[in-house]
């Protein structure tokens, strides 16, 4: 009876595929899962650029004093002060005559635009470091990557697999194969976690890649050799279980609602308070457990308002083993719910 | 040889003016919205606040009405160019939501039904058919918006008189042209969401789902990269700035005021190159 | 359990049901269909695909009972082994070729690549779609993807083939055509069950019809059965003769002959008879007087007559 079964589940995750991983109408999800990997990336490009090798062997200048300059000094004035840059250079033509002079204070790279000797800019750039970089990683991950971008791949790709049938009327042509119903339920479900796995663990693991490139060697290896590799498993880990819980979540909403979009819209909204909810309901939620597994803290956001920062509340993350069976016991019983429902499903073509 | 006797003739009658026949599409796309019980109850939710604020601003002017609850006339709220900031940003959500709602079912079920054939083979053009799809929400989130605003502005200004009026002119400008700019906005990506996708669930999660990812995606852009204009893709935030500017109310948002339009601007652009590439009368196969 | 033999020869319907909240798809049907081509004819709404539906699963029966060859339409898995449906619905999953169509979901019966690539070509190609059979589905016209579709529910070899309505769209040629393959798949003792509007397309091909009207079955059997049980109407009979007006004063001597009328061309007569044995026995004696009969058919043991005596007074399905 098994290999029956496994033979029918792949043909139907062999259909899936080509609906889900190739079709055009699809594109957003790629779009959606991507582009913290364009940013990340952006952030690549950029620090290499504005890596100086001089930096390395730079002499700090106090902030107080490099927070001192004014527009309109000259060149000389800000020496005077400062002292010399780390760097300097001029550009001069006919009508361009500008100088640009750095300086570090440890922490952070001052650029000071001279046009015709008289200070025009001030620009000012936090040096990369790994630690401020890993909570931000954190932070895009958590509040970016899990909550919204996977979030709602896995809403269009599993609700599309039986209720965008239903509305594409060519969910009869899997009905009328002898394939029991949980069959089917259990074959699209794979096929659509397989895509999101794919594409969202692919996604990380390119943000990982360059978050973790983009450093210098030394830096590189020391966070390696330290925990780096179990934070890539963690967050790589994290991504495919929040594929299998809400994945699990969207596909019955599929096919318990002729609606779906108002259970999503009520997970979502559950999902994004979360933050605010006491300890005991936090953990009535798939991010709660998903956080918990998160190697690196991400505070709420610095510019939150400080009434909503009032309201932030902390609850101690669920243990690893629980969060991960947790996630799989509610999935399990999501998808036997789903398949109750799929047992008696019946087709209605009407118009929406 | 046959003959054939010739009894068709032409309709001769008199013929509705052209410029107006895109209200047809309007009139229809009401009539179907308004069988919605919630939408009744959500739009008559929307005039809640206008109809607070109105009592508001009478109690404001009214030293026996606040004698009667013992308010001090200095304590209420100054009806200023903030609180008609803060009046146009609760229409505004609201706007929002009522897009969300009434949004998808605007051509979505035309395509799931491949009705545009059948618009298209009458005299009758895209051009049109967009502009009688976007006048159902024009109409409606102006109903909620910015025509409470001006009524709100001109009760203040009668109650205030005419030297108040003559100083806050401009204030009239910004309830106007600000909510305008907001739902024409909204009216271009409901629009724009319910043609890419044929089914009016998703076109609606698409609707919420826009800004929930552009909020997130701005915030993770100026969180990487350090810098602030990660949020023009935030369009609430750019939103905020534009009617920071118009009702010289400091809202916070760092953005500057011409990038803020611009991105509006693309924003609006890219929708409509989407409805020009979906809105036809046939689908072609590859 | 295994079915009893005969049950395993039939599609029964006991007492079936199905109501669409307060509208009513068919209303306690009871049938028996046996082996051959069934067809299904009813004004639009009379219950037919509803019945199709039934008897497939794609709907549950709010009462009532369904077996097809003894198997329970709730058992996909054996019962689809045996049944292929080729619904109305013209709408196909997206970017599939009609080759990957057909193949593909032959692959969902758990058979083998090769099997299910030879399955599906054979099944294309009795539908005459080879050609086309690597474009893809989307860019057909009408009577191609009712081809393709009739390829796909036939293409595991169906001991049961539902058809909702398979020749729409198809040109003359390939109606022939497929008409011809229904005969030769009911000829190997298979249920071919067709609805259809074309009354004479029903005629040529049915060894039986189900009348519909307004989700009641109406009428079941082969047509010169049903016909000869609407005792409200007089049979019609036509003669040609040599003169067939002095025919006429002949049987308007018979009190069971209610109507006579000359055909507009002179070389027949359009008879009405209450009692159609009585007029055969006496026709015998009347051709024995002098009147040359060249033939005699009855003029309305057609599903035509029968759909308009027993449905076509009833007005439009609400």
């Amino acid at each position: 009876m098994i290999r029956p079964w496994c033979r029918q589940i792949l043909a139907v995750i062999r259909l899936e595929m080509r609906k889900t991983f190739f079709a055009r109408r699809g594109w957003w999800v790629y779009l959606l899962a991507f582009a913290p990997v364009a940013i990340w990336a952006g952030h690549a490009i950029d620090v290499s650029r504005s890596r100086d090798p001089a930096l390395a062997s730079a002499k700090t200048v106090p902030s107080f004093a490099l927070d001192s300059i004014e527009t309109g000094m000259t060149p000389d004035e800000v020496i005077a002060k400062l002292g010399q840059p780390y760097s300097r250079r001029a550009f001069r033509t006919r009508r361009i005559d500008r100088e640009v002079m750095s300086y570090t204070d440890g922490g952070n790279t001052y650029t000071f635009v001279f046009d015709h000797g008289e200070l025009h800019g001030i620009r000012h750039a936090e040096l990369c470091n790994l630690n401020q970089d890993s909570v931000i990683f954190a932070a895009v991950f958590q509040y970016f990557f899990l909550r919204l971008a996977i979030f709602f791949g896995c809403a269009g790709i599993f609700m599309n697999l039986f209720r965008g049938e239903m509305i594409d009327k060519s969910l009869h042509f899997y009905l009328l194969a002898p394939m029991r119903r949980e069959v089917l339920l259990v074959g699209k479900y794979l096929a659509g976690l397989l895509a999101t796995v794919v594409i969202f663990t692919g996604s990380a693991a390119l943000q990982l890649l360059i978050f973790v490139a983009h450093f210098d060697s030394q830096v590189r290896a020391e966070y390696l050799n330290g925990p780096g590799w179990s934070q890539i498993a963690a967050y790589l880990g994290v991504t495919a279980l929040a594929c299998l819980g809400y994945g699990s979540v969207f596909l019955a909403a599929g096919l318990l609602f002729r609606n779906p979009i108002i259970p999503a819209a009520a997970v979502l909204l559950w999902e994004n308070v979360n933050l605010f909810l006491p300890a005991a309901l936090k953990k009535i939620s798939v991010i709660f457990y998903l956080q918990s597994l998160c190697p690196v803290v991400a505070p709420p956001g610095r510019d939150m308002s400080p009434v909503l920062a009032l309201l932030v509340s902390n609850a101690e993350p669920a243990p690893a083993a629980l969060a991960v069976a947790g996630l799989i016991v509610v999935t399990l019983a999501v998808l036997a719910m789903a398949a109750r429902k799929a047992r008696r499903l019946e087709i209605n073509y009407g118009t929406d | 040889m046959a003959v054939y006797k010739r009894t068709y003739k032409g309709y001769a009658g008199a013929r509705t003016p052209e410029w107006s026949r895109f209200l047809i599409v309007t009139r229809y796309s009401y009539a179907r919205l308004f069988q919605s019980k919630f939408l009744i109850l959500f739009l008559t939710v929307c005039f809640f606040y206008p109809l607070g604020a109105a009592l508001f601003i009478y109690a404001a002017h009214n030293l026996s009405f606040l004698r009667m609850f013992r308010i001090p006339a200095g304590d209420l709220f100054a009806i200023d160019p903030r609180f008609f900031y803060f009046y146009s940003n609760f229409q505004g959500a609201m706007a929002y939501l009522l897009t969300a709602f009434a949004g998808p079912s605007l051509i979505s079920p035309d395509l799931t039904n491949n009705a545009l054939p059948l618009y298209f083979s009458r005299p009758f053009t895209r051009a049109e058919y967009v502009a009688g799809k976007m006048s159902v929400l024009l109409i409606l989130l102006s109903m909620i918006t910015w025509v409470p605003g001006l009524i709100l502005f001109g009760i203040q200004g009668d109650l205030a008189g005419w030297e108040w009026t003559k100083a806050n002119l401009w204030l009239a400008g910004a309830i106007i042209l600000g909510p305008l700019a907001w739902i024409t906005v909204l009216s271009l990506i409901a629009m724009a969401m319910s043609a890419w996708v044929k089914w009016r669930v998703a076109a609606g999660a698409l609707i919420l789902g826009v800004f929930f990812a552009g909020a997130g995606f701005g915030r993770a852009i100026n969180g990487v990269l350090r810098i602030q204009s990660g949020t023009l893709i935030d369009l609430t935030e750019v939103k905020s700035a534009i009617w920071g500017s118009m009702f010289r109310y400091d809202t916070g948002t760092g953005l500057d005021v011409s990038d803020a339009w611009i991105a509006l601007g693309i924003a609006s652009t890219l929708c409509l190159l989407l409805l020009v590439k979906k809105v036809r009368a046939l689908e072609i196969v590859k | 359990m295994t079915p009893p033999p005969i049950e395993a020869s039939l599609i029964r319907f006991d007492n079936v049901s199905r109501f669409y909240g307060e509208v009513l798809g068919v209303n306690r049907v009871t049938l028996s269909i046996p082996p051959g081509i069934t067809s299904l004819v009813g004004p639009n709404g009379s219950g037919k695909t509803t019945l199709m539906n039934l008897m497939t699963g794609l709907v549950r029966p709010t009462r009532g009972a369904i077996r097809v060859l003894g198997i329970a339409p709730d058992d996909p898995e054996n019962l689809f082994r045996l049944v292929g449906y080729a619904t109305q619905f013209d709408s196909f999953p997206k970017g599939l070729t009609g080759f990957q169509f057909v193949y593909s979901f032959l692959r969902l019966f758990g058979k083998s690549h090769a099997e299910c690539e030879a399955l599906a070509s054979q099944s294309i190609e009795r539908v005459h779609m080879s050609e086309a059979a690597d474009r893809k589905v989307a860019a057909y016209s009408k009577g191609m993807r009712q081809r393709i579709r009739l390829a796909q529910a036939m293409a595991h070899d169906p001991r049961v083939l539902v058809l909702d309505e398979p020749l729409n769209g198809l040109d003359p040629l390939v109606r022939a055509e497929t008409i011809a393959l229904f005969r030769e798949l009911a000829a190997e003792g298979r249920h071919v069950i067709v609805s259809s509007h074309i009354l004479h397309e029903v005629d040529m091909i049915s060894d039986q019809v189900i009348l519909l009207s307004n989700g009641y079955v109406v009428a079941e059997g082969q047509i010169h059965e049903v016909r000869s049980e609407i005792h409200e109407q007089p049979m019609q009979v036509m003669i040609r003769c040599n003169r067939p007006a002095a025919l006429a004063s002949k049987v308007f001597e018979q009190d069971h002959v209610v109507e006579a009328r000359l055909d507009p061309d002179s070389g027949g007569l359009l008879i009405k008879t209450r009692d159609a044995d009585r007029f055969y026995r006496m026709l015998n004696q009347i051709a024995l007087d002098g009147i040359e009969i060249e033939s005699v058919a009855p003029a309305d043991d057609n599903v035509n007559s029968v759909y308009e005596y027993l449905i076509g007074g009833e007005g439009p399905a609400k």
